[in-house]
């Protein structure tokens, strides 16, 4: 039994959706809404390391009563636990490099988070009546997870901060863009799961940061976009949108360095 | 040819020494001195512009993600297999990694260098430290040297640190108490990782990481402390760093 619980197709809810599709693993699809609190309803599926993972709201993946969460090592969960199109292919240096931009994309993928949720989850939170939402809000442990959500009340996003992320993330992309002048894929010759995690994080830029990722200054990766819209797994893991705009769902996810 | 560029047998300079030393695999060793920036020299950028560390080097191919490292050299090389077969077990090592690498660790680094690192380096020229921050090639990277230097590191910044490695500290614990190793049943890289970055906690987190309170822990870290492979890797170290591992010694 493979059961996918997940949202709108965007950012780490795209991953797995991508890599089943590619696989045509037959699974059931559990879709909740995270900026509804149905991830806290004590029937959603949940262990330590469910509650405790780094990207806080993201899907989760339930196979056989293991539960995997964790977006990226649920792609390579899915890559190596079942069989059809391989996503893991080429040699040990090729496996290093995906999972190498595994560890970079988690950063960028911080940063296009806060973005999203500055734009377009902070007017949903505003609008909804305050004593209802701060009652979901203070049940939400550990304290990491719940302050990701707050942040976006407290006033710490304002234009000069948003500014500061968009800047250290065109910095970031540059290092996507200078491998995919002389790689088609990420992580070598063929097509991997670092393709799918890059794709997932990088998809929403062009609406929600239009100046850092154009086709002028990030040519390789609009070519990349493209590449991947043109995949029918791509396609039809967008398909499970019910809104039809799943670039702009964004939930609170990863934090940025600490270390600034 | 293989070359490893490295630090003390310590975080993630250790992790791939370790995990050498376990696969039985012979390596060129490159020291470099973190302290006395070896690493932001030119020689060094030549091989990783990032000017981080540890570097693995193998023909024509370089590594400079130390965690990643760990699997290539499991899945490269032949000897005894650190990665659990199953997929479940997998998941596990990896997701435990990275809640070590990007939780636990940058918190344990923030305390560290706060009390370690900054105070050894400002024993320097100040005029020659402003210079080997400035070549420090990472825009991230030039921010964390900053800090650990000038001890910019505000009271709750160090505070909130503190909280998460007791927190961490924590979950571990809880975890070793369901589970053998980090991975589930078997010694992993995970059980690797862990060990690097955990294996001073006695020391440094007295109260909170000791026979009485962490017990599982405890016992996870000397079995560790007690692989032959451990051992040879400890034995590489050069300072004080590294010596506190003598704390798992049984008494």
């Amino acid at each position: 039994m493979l059961e996918l619980y997940h949202w709108e197709p965007n950012t780490c809810f795209l991953k797995p959706l991508i890599a089943l599709e590619e696989k045509r693993v037959p699974f059931q699809s559990r879709w909740f809404d995270p900026t509804s609190f149905e991830q806290l309803a004590p029937e959603f599926p949940a262990d330590t390391e469910s509650r405790l993972q780094l990207e806080r709201e993201g899907p989760l993946l339930v196979h056989d009563g293991t539960l995997v969460s964790g977006s990226f090592f649920m792609l390579e969960y899915i890559a190596e636990a079942f069989p059809g199109t391989q996503l893991y292919p080429g040699d040990a240096y090729q496996h290093y490099r995906a999972r190498a931009w595994g560890q970079v994309l988690a950063a960028i993928g911080a940063d296009v988070g806060i973005l999203g949720c500055a734009k377009y989850l902070r007017p949903i939170l505003e609008r909804y009546e305050r004593r209802w939402l701060e009652s979901y809000l203070k049940r939400i442990e550990p304290v990491e997870r719940r302050t990701a959500w707050e942040a976006l009340l407290d006033g710490r996003y304002d234009e000069r901060a948003l500014e500061a992320i968009r800047e250290r993330l065109a910095f970031s992309l540059q290092r996507v863009e200078k491998t995919l002048a002389h790689s088609r894929w990420l992580a070598g010759a063929d097509y991997s799961v670092a393709d799918i995690d890059a794709f997932a994080v990088i998809a929403p830029l062009p609406e929600l940061a239009p100046a850092v990722l154009n086709a002028s200054a990030t040519p390789r990766i609009a070519e990349f976009l493209v590449r991947m819209y043109e995949r029918p797994a791509v396609q039809r893991a967008l398909g499970y949108t019910r809104s039809g705009r799943p670039e702009r769902a964004f939930v609170p996810g990863a934090e940025p360095s600490r270390w600034g | 040819m293989l070359t490893l560029y490295h630090w003390e047998p310590n975080a993630n300079s250790g992790k791939p020494m370790l995990t050498l030393a376990e696969k039985g695999v012979e390596y060129e060793s490159h020291y470099l001195d973190l302290l006395n920036f070896d690493q932001h020299q030119p020689e060094y950028l030549r091989i990783n512009p990032d000017g981080t560390i540890p570097a693995l080097v193998h023909g024509d191919r370089v590594l400079t993600e130390s965690t990643p490292m760990m699997e290539y050299i499991d899945e490269q090389f032949d000897g005894p297999p650190l990665r659990p077969k199953d997929p479940a077990s997998r998941w596990r090592m990896r997701w435990w990694m990275r809640f070590l690498d990007a939780y636990v660790a940058p918190s344990l680094s923030m305390i560290g260098w706060s009390v370690f690192v900054g105070p050894a380096a400002r024993q320097r020229d100040p005029k020659e430290l402003a210079a080997a921050i400035d070549r420090i090639p990472l825009p991230s990277r030039r921010l964390a040297w900053r800090k650990a230097l000038f001890n910019e590191f505000t009271a709750e910044e160090l505070e909130e640190s503190r909280r998460r490695v007791r927190f961490g500290i924590g979950v571990l614990e809880a975890h070793l108490t369901r589970h053998t190793w980090i991975a589930g049943e078997s010694y992993s890289l995970g059980d690797i990782n862990g060990f690097n970055l955990g294996y001073a906690l006695p020391l440094s987190q007295p109260e909170h990481c000791n026979d009485e309170v962490t017990p599982r822990i405890m016992e996870w870290l000397r079995r560790i402390y007690e692989r032959p492979a451990a051992r040879q890797t400890w034995a590489k170290g050069r300072t004080q760093l590294a010596s506190r591992i003598g704390i798992l010694e049984r008494r």
